[in-house]
């Protein structure tokens, strides 16, 4: 590391106010920098156009003209001087930005966006009743919730400590399948689902319940009459890699903040530092390694 | 149904598309305040007034009329965004930020080199490559078809110790408490050290010494449907040398996988030999 790390008292709350570094190719008059974390709050994962211009005011105003993206859907507003944070978070209050998304907290909520033609059902409400409920309580280690559309998990619900995935209840109309036209068989990412005999036959072990063979039938033979979310806990990603195991395989939208609730005091019950006499408190993925998922689950 | 171009999504109203927008200049994973800005008039103008930021760093402009498409199209390539991004393609390259802490070394220029070589590629199954600075990996290098990470090269010297402690403590010490001090000196826990080189910094005699950085890479994670944690391949000490072992990576992959097969299922199929260059068996 050939940068030397600026240190600073912070006086503003220290959540998504990040300390900064000098980059080789920045140059700096002087002063001390430091990197705001922003993202819409209450935590949506759409920026609106007064918001995008307000990030671009405060990066050309106050900082070094870039703004990075981070793969949590937040916007990162990198080398503003100390003296300025004040205006620049002003700036970006007005426009309902808020910094956060940083610490040992519940992160940022991610969520698809409800416009993808993949989405087994809109996520994003209830994302943000979930951020409203929960966004920035502190914890011991970091903390990350994403929903997902559909399995296809692009906001990676099995790396996540709480990962909720849409999923769709398929039926079968009896009228029978006729035609054959294969169109569901076309559209399974698995191979789960297509004609057999004149009736469409689902594997349902195999079936991954995103819903794209009931999009694609055009006979209306396959139906979603209901959607709900499957829940994973304890996944992780950084230094080692976790993926989530399934609490909860078809959770109605209102079991949705009972279960997370559930889950957020249990991991803040059984986390232990992780060197005995050290502050350091284990991320969930390392409790439930160390516990087991039932042990975990227990009271 | 309209078809799916690249970058070019179906929208959930007909006859409008959700555009993602990913930048080729300056950088993969950072945009300029003014880029900022045209994309927000953009949204206004032709869109919905929306944008999404990705997981996988590019913006998504939502609502865009189809027939203005090309419009839109050339109003960003004028400031170095394109719209891409999608489908079996190689994927925007993701980069984590060159002013983090903890970065052992800025991945952005290696990431723009990749952009340069290979963006949008057509490759047999959707293809992922994500940079890390340091190990802890927040561009989900250890998930991605190809991860690379960048590591110190730690190495406990013979300068003598001063019990400073510096690296056991908090707030500078070791992150992942794989250091232990003894009476001769640190002790490094090679089952934890995750080689982020934090330690080489604040160690003030260098017993704890930085012999240089290289990148791990790592192939075959995946997210969504089938998650796979990625499988170490090669420790390569240059940036040249990872645009290399990429460029054979994707020809072998694009050479020996069927349509619609990513590398990790590649890799469950026939193993890690088939993506060797071929000459080294």
């Amino acid at each position: 590391m050939d940068e030397k790390a600026v240190g600073f008292t912070l006086e503003m709350p220290k959540v998504g106010i990040i300390r900064g570094v000098k980059a080789k190719d920045i140059e700096m008059v002087g002063g001390k920098v430091v990197n705001l974390r922003t993202c819409a709050r209450p935590y949506e994962n759409i920026y609106t156009v007064t918001q995008l211009r307000a990030i671009q005011g405060v990066s050309k105003k106050y900082g070094s003209g870039k703004v990075h993206l981070s793969p949590r859907h937040n916007m990162e507003i990198p080398e503003i001087k100390n003296k300025h944070i004040d205006e620049a978070l002003r700036d970006l209050y007005v426009a309902g930005l808020f910094p956060g998304g940083a610490g040992t907290s519940v992160r940022n909520v991610f969520t698809c966006p409800d416009w993808c033609a993949r989405s087994v059902r809109p996520v994003q409400a209830i994302g943000k009743m979930v951020s409203t409920n929960f966004g920035d309580r502190d914890m011991p280690n970091k903390f990350t919730i994403s929903f997902a559309g559909c399995p296809n998990g692009c906001s990676r619900p099995h790396n996540t400590d709480v990962g909720i995935i849409a999923v769709a209840k398929v039926t079968i109309a009896d009228q029978g399948c006729p035609d054959g036209c294969r169109e569901c068989a076309k559209v399974c990412p698995v191979q789960a689902v297509g004609p057999t005999e004149g009736r469409v036959k689902i594997n349902r072990p195999a079936c991954i319940a995103c819903g794209r063979c009931v999009k694609a039938c055009p006979e209306k033979i396959l139906r979603s009459e209901e959607t709900g979310f499957k829940v994973l806990i304890g996944g992780k990603e950084g230094a080692t890699v976790a993926f989530g195991a399934v609490i909860a395989e078809f959770a109605k939208d209102f079991e949705l903040l009972e279960i997370i609730e559930s889950v957020l005091r249990k991991y803040e019950q059984k986390v232990t530092p992780r060197l005995a006499g050290r502050k350091k408190k284990e991320r969930m993925s390392e409790v439930i390694e160390r516990l087991g998922i039932a042990a975990f689950l227990a009271d | 149904m309209e078809m799916e171009t690249n970058g070019i999504l179906p929208g959930r109203t007909k006859g409008k598309a959700t555009l993602r927008v990913r930048s080729l200049a300056p950088y993969s994973a950072e945009f300029t305040s003014g880029q900022i800005g045209v994309i927000a008039d953009i949204a206004e103008q032709y869109g919905s007034g929306q944008a999404h930021v990705t997981a996988r760093q590019t913006i998504e402009i939502a609502d865009v009329e189809n027939s203005t498409i090309p419009e839109v199209a050339a109003l960003l390539n004028n400031i170095g965004l394109f719209v891409g991004s999608s489908g079996s393609f190689l994927r925007n390259v993701m980069a984590c930020s060159r002013w983090c802490l903890y970065n052992v070394r800025p991945v952005s220029d290696l990431a723009q080199k990749l952009n340069k070589l290979h963006a949008d590629r057509q490759l047999p199954g959707k293809t992922l490559i994500s940079l890390s600075g340091c190990s802890f990996s927040c561009t989900r290098s250890r998930t991605s078809d190809i991860g690379v990470i960048a590591r110190s090269n730690i190495a406990l010297t013979d300068h003598p110790c001063i019990h400073c402690t510096l690296c056991v403590r908090e707030p500078l010490g070791c992150q992942v408490e794989a250091i232990t001090l003894t009476e001769t000196g640190p002790e490094i826990d090679a089952q934890r050290c995750i080689h982020c080189g934090f330690c080489t910094t604040i160690c003030k005699p260098a017993t704890i010494g930085l012999n240089g950085t290289s990148f791990d890479i790592l192939i075959g994670g995946s997210g969504g449907i089938t998650p796979r944690a990625g499988v170490f391949w090669k420790n390569v000490p240059t940036e040249e040398a990872v645009v290399e072992e990429v460029d054979s990576l994707l020809t072998r992959y694009a050479a020996v996988a069927e349509h619609g097969e990513r590398i990790g299922a590649v890799l469950a199929r026939s193993g890690a030999g088939c993506l060797e260059e071929v000459g080294h068996g």
